[in-house]
């Protein structure tokens, strides 16, 4: 088998977790079918190889330190076109949907999106995509070069930062045509509340119906002495701000308690709180995915438990 | 400045998916399916870019299929200008998608392409960057803010943590969008039968697909639940699972 | 009786007011012209006979307020009497020797008889409604503060019109009864035919021939002058209901008031302005007399929302007055949601019908608010929570987001199995409802409805994931298309069974199912579980056992009572289960909303609400000394449940559907559920052997 192309994430000049995550998954099926797991940086992130010891050898893009989706992609396509990998594994996140998509077609590779796990027998990779909202885990078999997009939270990223000094070799890309120019960084509005730092997460979804009902979460958030977060949906309808919002576009937590209350648990919701100690889900399907992730769970409505819970406690 | 936004219809998650008898797709026999959320937050944000006065045009197009013609009529009843429905072949995934778009798109004319960022059934690969792989035209996804003067847009991309990244694109472009200034608009049952009286939808033909996105499905199947979740019967049961992890 | 100067006077004010009058009659009639078209002149001479036939027992007005309509009655009677008075003033004014006194004719006596008792009853009547308006001042004619009101309004005209009409009564009666008593004085005697007026006489006595000669005229010319100058002021005040309120009540709407009428332009539904109305509903501005009964008994006001039927039909006549003329050239234009009616108020009602119910002079002021709602919706502009619901319906027949596969899953605890009338013939198809379905409380309410009918032998059968929202909220928030839309479906899915009837858990169901979907081509027999169940426990099929020991109270479904009449059945299966029934002082067509309706169920609370109407209604149960509130209607099963926790009676008010009642007194030897009669409904203990599900 060919080599392993990890092509790695940064924002604010760090890395991203998904960066450690693929690493450690390339490292483990490089060792598996043979061939080099490859970490590609961009702009003067290779300054930062030491964190990449998990890969066997760096390949410095250079460009720009701002992720441009054009250049950025241009790249990338230009480092395969010229290194043949079998594996190109691509963060299934904002900055990896741009490149991913675009260089798998114009090189005509297979790409496999919402990769959940990767498995290798000789030259045939097995991604087990989690597809449909969570639903259903779909199986592809496909022969390298192949363009998987992982997504976050698959993997343990710990087990792939690992220090180490691996060769750092630059390659001369192709960046494109420079018809998408970054302006700058929009950083989010000062949050009230920092929910990445909370311990416990009172978390709500569609399930709660209205943003009236909101209310009885807040009381439970009060008596658990909790932080209130939700599911993109209610920041889309103007419901609850931004800087509560977990997920793959929104915050990343990780408390020791993430009571989730009408939330179906679609992978991007996921991504963003599976990594929680204990996670208990309410929701009156029993086949909601997020049961999946859950420590604990009841399919009784909602609004009687955490009355109910409310009343106890008070 | 005239937007061109792409329709697809997807299963309706709030359905039980089974798997058919071959074991590798969905049984489509009793599901309902409905236009894909995010190319109604597509739609959404072209329909208010020319409420603002930034586009004069807006031209929905799909795919023929069952529900096809309502999704159209419905996108027109929103406040698109008209629309386009692609005929003669049935493309497997989202390469023969973007191809069948593709041969039709390369002879119109347009100044942005509109899609949803995503859809829950495009395993290999997204629309957008496909597309704009094809028409060998810049594309940006996740995008959650559009704004136009003359032949650029400057658009804002959404990272994680709430954080976004401003970029001004040349046009024509393909943009891959996350979510719309506002939710989806609903569309009245009797205006869009007014839309099915007075207007139609027109049809082209979707050429040559290709050989689609190289690989295909081996299985599928809903997730194990290895070590599902431990029911709780009631709200006692709740109380003390979180007196144990140390909550009260 | 005039000089001839007088009487050229008289005749020259005749013409003048007659002119003026000509003019504003006309504007009347112009305005309502411009409404749009609706039939209403079908048997007319049916609906003018049977209107007259009400209004003189006046049983209008008796639907509330006992008290206020027996004085009204007083004024009425008298009121119309003085019809003859005022002609037989004429004739005396202008036939010289003309009068009624000292007669030898009965009828002549009789009419004095008359015109002497009404004179007082009229003045007794109209003191009374001065005292009631500007001393007693009851809180039920003020406006919740956040109801929209037209300036003039806010500026204390209804006071100020009140104040006109009841001192031009005081005085154009009152002086006739003087003048007659001066007559009398003047005459030198009494007569027995004028008791008052003869004992009035004596303040009089002594004036002088002169003194008594000026009186006469001065009397005559107050009242006649009066009601002449205030003929041209008739199409400005409240007053003019005595003209129209007849006409309104003739020309009401004949057909089912359970049925909507159809959308007349299906490229503008609806109605943004005034003219965009039914003519019928124009005219209800005219019609009504501002007495605020309606938002009496609205429970969107009552629990102190924005919306007061009562304010909107009098922000219209207020419109009206204030534009005049230049309602056609621009104003005509209006937006009724800028000077009518608030967008919020607009979506608080709850289409329960009570405001057209109780209103005197056939009013409908509901359906202003739903043609104004269809009008909305065709713009999508709706209360985000509707617009889900309104696709959730639309993709999936239910408004509960669930897919319609799962629609029978609340008969899989049965110990039995139901069959699918789509597959079978059955004698009775159950339409069961989105609420019944996939309600939780609900559930166990048709479960138990299942048991009982299998127990008792009925052969019948539901129609599973084929079954969709039967639409009647869907048609009352204006989405007439998805109402269409729905209706074609199920009527396709309905005819695809072999059945004899329908019967249905939910009153709305029932409703549109029989008085909608006729017109639509869909004509079923149907009839709602309650009736059905009094069959079965009259014919032997069910048989009750034990007679139960409790004293429970009965709400009327709006849907089932007010709209359709049927008030008895539910009572009756109540009484034959050992029931002891006590009445509620708002029962039957009185009975008071649970607030569900007309889509606020989707709704979350308004802001502005004070008490819940169906915290209300559990209050109103309580105080009359009760711990069952009966219902029978999956909607109030899931509104009061929750309002007699959040009202603080949950220990003390239990909620029972009457099929717990049925169940109970039918004291099964083997049963499948824990059935007691508790303060909550619970949970249905699943039985050992799970039936294959319906239509997996």
């Amino acid at each position: 088998m060919g080599d392993i192309l990890v092509i790695t994430e940064h924002l604010k000049d760090e890395f991203q977790d998904i960066t450690f995550e693929m690493l450690g998954k390339a490292k483990e099926l490089t060792g598996i079918s043979g061939g080099q797991c490859v970490a590609v940086t961009f702009g003067s992130m290779h300054g930062k190889a030491d964190e990449l010891g998990t890969a066997d050898s760096v390949i410095s893009i250079g460009g720009s330190d701002d992720y441009n989706p054009e250049s950025y992609a241009a790249a990338v396509q230009s480092l395969i076109r010229e290194k043949s990998p079998s594996l190109i594994m691509v963060g299934f996140t904002s900055m990896g949907m741009d490149i991913a998509s675009s260089v798998a077609t114009a090189l005509d590779i297979p790409a496999v999106s919402y990769c959940a796990n990767i498995n290798v027998s000789g030259s045939e990779f097995s991604c087990t995509s989690s597809m449909y909202g969570g639903k259903m885990n779909v199986v592809t078999h496909v022969e390298g070069p192949v363009l998987a997009m992982v997504l976050a939270g698959s993997y343990n990223a710990e087990t792939g930062r690992v220090s180490g000094s691996p060769d750092v070799e630059s390659f001369s890309a192709d960046f494109g045509s420079g018809n998408v120019r970054f302006k700058q960084l929009i950083e989010p509005e000062d949050a009230d509340v920092d929910i990445t730092q909370s311990n416990i997460l009172v978390a709500v979804g569609r399930g709660i119906g209205s943003k009236d009902d909101i209310e009885i979460a807040e009381e439970l958030a009060e008596v658990l002495d909790a932080d209130l977060a939700c599911s993109r949906p209610l920041v889309d309808a103007g419901w609850m701000s931004k800087s509560r919002q977990v997920g793959k576009s929104g915050l990343k937590v990780k408390p020791k308690v993430y009571i989730a209350l009408g939330i179906s648990g679609a992978p991007e919701h996921i991504e963003g709180m599976k990594s929680a100690s204990t996670i208990i889900a309410i929701n009156t399907d029993k086949n909601a995915p997020i049961f999946d992730v859950a420590d604990y769970g009841m399919t009784e409505d909602l609004f009687d438990i955490v009355e109910e819970l409310v009343e106890e406690l008070e | 400045m005239k937007i061109i936004v792409l329709l697809k219809q997807v299963p309706d998650l709030v359905e039980d998916l089974e798997v058919d008898a071959s074991g590798k797709t969905l049984d489509r026999s009793d599901i309902k399916f409905k236009l894909n959320e995010y190319d109604d937050h597509a739609l959404e944000e072209a329909i208010l870019l020319k409420e603002s006065g930034a586009v004069d045009e807006i031209i929905a197009m799909a795919v023929d299929g069952a529900g096809t013609d309502k999704m159209l009529f419905t996108a027109i009843a929103k406040g698109a200008d008209g629309a386009v429905k692609l005929t003669g072949g049935n493309p497997a995934d989202s390469h023969q998608l973007g191809k069948a778009f593709s041969n039709v798109l390369a002879s119109e004319s347009y100044d942005m392409i509109f899609t949803g960022v995503q859809s829950v059934d495009d395993r290999d690969g997204q629309l957008g960057p496909i597309i704009g792989s094809y028409l060998r035209i810049p594309c940006v996804s996740v995008v959650s803010g559009v704004k136009v003067s003359g032949d650029t847009a400057v658009i804002h991309k959404e990272y994680s943590g709430g954080m976004m990244g401003e970029f001004e694109v040349d046009l024509p472009a393909v943009l891959g969008i996350q979510a719309a200034k506002q939710s989806p608009r609903y569309a009245p049952v009797s205006k869009i039968r007014q839309v099915q009286e007075t207007m139609s939808v027109i049809e082209a033909s979707m050429g040559e697909l290709g050989s689609g996105s190289g690989s295909s499905v081996a299985s599928m199947a809903p997730p194990e639940k290895v070590a599902g979740a431990e029911m709780l019967e009631d709200v006692e049961a709740l109380i003390d699972v979180l007196k144990d992890k140390g909550v009260i | 009786m005039l000089s001839p100067s007088e009487r050229i006077v008289f005749i020259l004010l005749v013409v003048v007011c007659g002119i003026m009058a000509v003019q504003g009659f006309s504007q009347i009639f112009k305005t309502v012209k411009s409404g749009a078209d609706s039939n209403r002149s079908d048997n007319l001479i049916s609906r003018f006979s049977t209107a007259l036939v009400d209004i003189l027992l006046q049983k209008p007005i008796s639907r509330a307020r006992p008290i206020v309509g027996l004085f009204h009655s007083f004024i009425f009677f008298g009121f119309s009497f003085y019809l003859l008075v005022n002609i037989n003033d004429i004739l005396e004014a202008y036939i010289d020797g003309w009068t009624t006194l000292g007669s030898e004719n009965i009828l002549a006596n009789l009419f004095n008889l008359f015109a002497d008792i009404f004179s007082v009853f009229v003045l007794v009547g109209m003191v009374f409604f001065l005292y009631r308006r500007f001393v007693q001042k009851p809180k039920v004619m003020d406006f919740n503060a956040n109801v929209k009101l037209h300036p003039g309004v806010s500026a204390g005209g209804l006071k100020k019109d009140s104040l006109i009409v009841g001192i031009f009564i005081l005085v154009h009666v009152g002086s006739r009864w003087l003048g007659t008593a001066i007559h009398l004085a003047d005459n030198g005697n009494t007569d027995k035919w004028l008791p008052t007026a003869s004992i009035m006489s004596g303040l009089f006595s002594d004036w002088s021939p002169a003194a008594l000669e000026t009186g006469i005229h001065v009397t005559w010319w107050l009242a006649m002058g009066l009601i002449v100058l205030f003929i041209p002021y008739f199409p400005r005040t409240k007053h003019i209901h005595l003209m129209v309120a007849p006409v309104n009540l003739a020309l009401g709407r004949n057909t089912h008031r359970g049925a909507m009428d159809g959308v007349s332009n299906p490229a503008s539904p609806g109605a943004r302005t005034l003219s965009d109305l039914p003519w019928p509903q124009v005219l209800d501005s005219w019609a009504c007399i501002m007495c605020t009964r309606c938002h009496e008994v609205c429970p969107a006001h009552e629990s102190g929302t924005s919306l007061s039927p009562s304010a909107m039909e009098i922000n219209k006549r207020y419109f009206i007055n204030e534009q005049g003329n230049s309602l056609f050239n621009g104003a005509a234009d209006t937006a009724l949601l800028d000077y009518a009616i608030s967008d919020d108020a607009v979506w608080s009602c709850t289409t329960c019908y009570a405001c057209v119910q109780v209103c005197p002079v056939g009013n409908e002021p509901m359906m202003d608010i739903l043609e104004l709602r269809r009008n909305e919706v065709f713009d999508a502009k709706m209360p985000d929570e509707l617009a889900d619901v309104l696709r959730s319906l639309d993709e999936q027949g239910n408004s509960f987001k669930e897919s319609a596969r799962r629609r029978s899953r609340w008969s899989r605890t049965l110990n039995f199995k139901l069959k699918d009338a789509t597959k079978e013939p059955v004698k009775y198809l159950w339409y069961v409802g989105d609420f019944s379905s996939f309600n939780q409380i609900c559930q166990d309410t048709t479960r138990k409805v299942a048991e009982v009918l299998m127990v008792a032998g009925v052969d019948f059968g539901i129609m599973g994931k084929k079954e969709k929202s039967a639409g009647n909220d869907i048609r009352r928030v204006g989405e007439e298309g998805l109402f269409e839309v729905l209706v074609e479906q199920n009527i396709e899915s309905i005819e695809s069974c072999e059945f004899e009837e329908i019967f249905t858990t939910d009153p709305h169901t029932f409703n549109t199912l029989k008085n909608e979907y006729p017109e639509k081509g869909g004509n079923f027999r149907v009839k709602h579980y309650s009736t059905l169940l009094l069959e079965l426990i009259k014919n032997g099929d069910i048989k009750l056992n034990k007679k139960l020991d409790i004293k429970a109270t009965y709400h009327d479904p709006c849907y089932l009572g007010r709209y359709n009449g049927i008030y008895d059945d539910p009572r009756q299966v109540m009484k034959l289960c050992g029931v002891e029934l006590v009445e509620m002082p708002r029962n039957k067509e009185n009975s008071f909303c649970c607030g569900a309706g007309g889509g606020q169920i989707w709704l979350p609370d308004h802001d502005d609400m004070v008490q819940r109407p169906s915290e209300n209604r559990i209050e109103e149960a309580v105080s009359v000394g009760v711990n069952h509130f009966t219902v029978a209607c999956p909607k109030d099963m899931t509104m009061y449940s929750d309002a007699a926790k959040t009202s603080g009676n949950e220990d003390n008010m239990a909620v029972n559907d009457i099929v717990d009642f049925v169940m109970e007194a039918m004291d099964l030897p083997e049963q499948t559920m824990d059935e007691t009669l508790s303060s909550d409904t619970e949970e249905a203990v699943p039985a050992e052997t799970l039936t294959e599900e319906l239509n997996s």
